[in-house]
């Protein structure tokens, strides 16, 4: 086609006033057409795999090796609870890898949105450590796994062992002292503060399904919710609090207290008389999943020994590669409630019991209900 | 290229025959010409709003069961609503506090308005450009300066203690009702300052040099004749205002705290980790008839106290 100096000829008298709106048109077209075609030009290109996991996990310390083989991080997108994650990917949001936990593993499997994972593919599957792969529900057939078991960790208190004042010894109690009413926190999700007013309220594990239990945990609950400042579902507000002194103790994981003790902040994570709430998160691969090799990489660069002490040290989470405890020594390990033999801590510890998903709906119901105080 | 050339030429025949009868139908029918007119909305609405709405309806209908929806019909959600308390109270709570954020937005507002419409003369455009301008910024981020600006380090509580005015950190700015309203008057000011200035700007000065005349002072003239003027634009920036905040979701999940959360976050819970969608919807419904009803019902008292007024 011949490329014609268009206000020129039409001034000159050569092209119609059709022609030139016609051409117009095919401008406009264009214009609001090319950035169509470089969007999906570039999305070719960076194809990252894409992880849905929770806040903190979204940072280049633990894809090393991911960037080292793909050139680029993947894409991240974060959420705040395991249930909110499964809902929204119920809902049809298509991830390569999320990030559940043991007590969700046998419903995240039974909701079909997930595909085993063939450990062969994982060059770092040979050191992880093999009473975290056997969870209850986590074998698929042949061989194969539903979770690739990543990180395992506490929830238990974080306090200001300067603004604190223990009475005898460490216990869910200092989560219910009157004495700190209006500075104390929680979490805010069922999964973490339900299970923890259980271990509070007496109630064993795998009895937390039966509705005399219900009624014990929801009492302690109720107890509980005056003396809270807030429940959030974001840690950094639980630790900004804690830094400023607006709390003096609140439901934590570990990484809040490693994070808060590296700034100099006094706090301490206490392992309560009855035990801490003790999990294991790992990685689920979706169905769906539209990279499903880099969804490997995820997974691999995840279980790798660097991505292991990163989470050991900085975030003061236990690692699923053997291989990560080499670098550290019992005691900074026990310093932070950790042991290169995770059955230590998990054993000592609350391991969450999964249940169903009616179970989810009648805890979450009730324990909203509690939050907004009835 | 050939193929091109051939398709131009092709073209203007088709173009004119469907452009004649297209054009004759508009000439003869008004209702056509309205309807064409209106079409690009009706299709927005109608795919985008009804329905959306016309899903939620049934499924309110419906019962939540494990990981699916019971399809049966029933109308437990909505008996559900009435029996627990927590909705029902929630709702109110969240009716007060938009109910609150209207009124102090549209009373924060008129007196700007008022300024710019009637003692401003040149640069109009500027004055409500500048106004609007905290309004650039992101919603999510504005709430989230307002929780630095309330913290319990934040600005107001290290000034107040720097001045010596306090001892301890007031902790009830944040975490609370208080929190959430302040924060809602602030972030929809602009949807209460524009409606506010157009009608205001509208107002006829000669009405108001008569009134003077006529013996009126600067306060009669004020409620005589400004106010009920303006009332048009009272009446839309305060459905502008009160709409939106009732459903408002992530200022009380910021702001509120444990005593400051509303309807919108307990809906947000039923559709995420509670995993209830049928109730959720159930209280979308009634939140939305609750909101038709309380505009209907104050459009009618405006109208009928605009009447006696004047």
């Amino acid at each position: 086609m011949d490329i014609k100096d268009q206000l020129g000829s039409m001034r000159a008298g050569e092209i119609s006033r059709r022609t030139f709106t016609r051409n117009l048109l095919a401008a406009g077209v264009g214009i609001t057409a090319a950035p169509l075609a470089t969007r999906k030009a570039m999305a070719a290109a960076g194809d990252q795999a894409t992880f849905f996991t929770w806040g903190g996990y979204d940072i280049p310390e633990l894809f090393v090796p991911y960037k080292e083989k793909n050139g680029e991080l993947p894409n991240f997108s974060i959420f705040g609870g395991s249930e909110e994650a499964l809902t929204k990917m119920r809902g049809g949001f298509v991830v390569d890898v999320s990030h559940p936990c043991n007590s969700g593993l046998p419903r995240w499997v039974q909701s079909g949105l997930f595909q085993p994972i063939d450990t062969s593919r994982l060059s770092n599957w040979g050191d992880v450590m093999p009473e975290l792969v056997s969870l209850p529900g986590n074998d698929a057939e042949e061989g194969t796994v539903w979770l690739a078991p990543f990180d395992w960790g506490q929830t238990s208190i974080t306090y200001r062992t300067d603004l604190f004042e223990v009475e005898g010894e460490e216990s869910w109690d200092m989560l219910w002292d009157p004495r700190y009413s209006g500075r104390l926190g929680s979490l805010a999700s069922g999964g973490d503060a339900w299970w923890c007013g259980a271990i509070k309220a007496g109630v064993p594990m795998d009895q937390i399904h039966t509705d005399e239990a219900f009624e014990k945990i929801a009492a302690v609950m109720r107890e509980q919710r005056p003396l809270l400042r807030t429940y959030t579902d974001d840690t950094t507000t639980l630790e900004q609090a804690l830094a400023s002194g607006e709390m003096v103790a609140a439901m934590t994981w570990n990484s809040s207290a490693t994070v808060l003790k590296a700034e100099g902040v006094p706090v301490k994570f206490a392992s309560p008389k009855e035990g801490a709430l003790t999990w294991v998160c790992g990685l689920m691969i979706h169905k769906d999943a539209p990279n499903i090799d880099r969804a490997y990489d995820v997974i691999d660069s995840l279980l790798s020994v660097e991505s292991g002490k990163f989470m050991i040290n900085d975030y003061g989470y236990g690692h699923s590669n053997n291989k990560s405890f080499e670098q550290f020594d019992a005691e900074t390990l026990s310093g932070l409630g950790l042991s290169d033999t995770p059955s230590d801590i998990l054993g000592a510890g609350h391991f969450q019991v999964p249940q169903t998903q009616e179970w989810e709906t009648k805890m979450n119901t009730v324990f909203e209900e509690i939050k907004a105080g009835f | 290229m050939s193929d091109q050339t051939l398709q131009t030429r092709s073209a203007p025949v088709a173009t004119q025959a469907t452009a004649g009868r297209f054009g004759r139908l508009m000439q003869r029918s008004e209702a056509a010409r309205g309807y064409a007119l209106l079409a690009p909305s009706l299709i927005f609405l109608g795919v985008l709003i009804l329905v959306p709405f016309g899903i939620l309806l049934v499924m309110s209908f419906w019962t939540a069961s494990g990981f699916g929806f019971d399809t049966g019909f029933t109308t437990a959600n909505y008996q559900k609503f009435f029996e627990r308390p927590i909705y029902t109270a929630l709702l109110n709570r969240s009716l007060f506090i938009s109910g609150m954020v209207t009124v102090f937005t549209v009373l924060l507002c008129y007196p700007m308005a008022y300024y710019v419409a009637f003692h401003v003369h040149r640069h109009k455009m500027l004055w409500i450009v500048l106004m609007t301008l905290p309004f650039w910024t992101s919603y999510l981020l504005r709430v989230f300066a307002w929780k630095v600006v309330l913290g319990y380090e934040g600005v107001i509580n290290s000034a107040l203690m720097n001045m010596g005015l306090i001892e301890a950190p007031l902790e009830f700015l944040l975490y609370s009702q208080q929190a959430v309203i302040i924060t809602l008057a602030h972030a929809w000011a602009a949807f209460a300052i524009l409606p506010l200035y157009v009608s205001l700007e509208k107002i006829d000065k000669s009405l108001l040099e008569a009134a003077t005349d006529l013996g009126d002072g600067p306060v009669r003239r004020f409620f005589r004749i400004t106010l009920p003027l303006s009332l048009p634009g009272v009446i839309s920036a305060s459905l502008l205002i009160f709409i939106p905040t009732t459903g408002d979701y992530i200022t009380p999940a910021l702001l509120g705290g444990p005593d400051g959360a509303m309807i919108g976050n307990l809906i947000q819970k039923q559709f995420g980790p509670i995993n209830n969608w049928p109730m959720g919807a159930a209280l979308s419904i009634i939140l939305m008839l609750c909101i038709a009803t309380i505009s209907l019902v104050f459009i009618l008292l405006t109208l009928f106290v605009r009447k006696r007024v004047s």
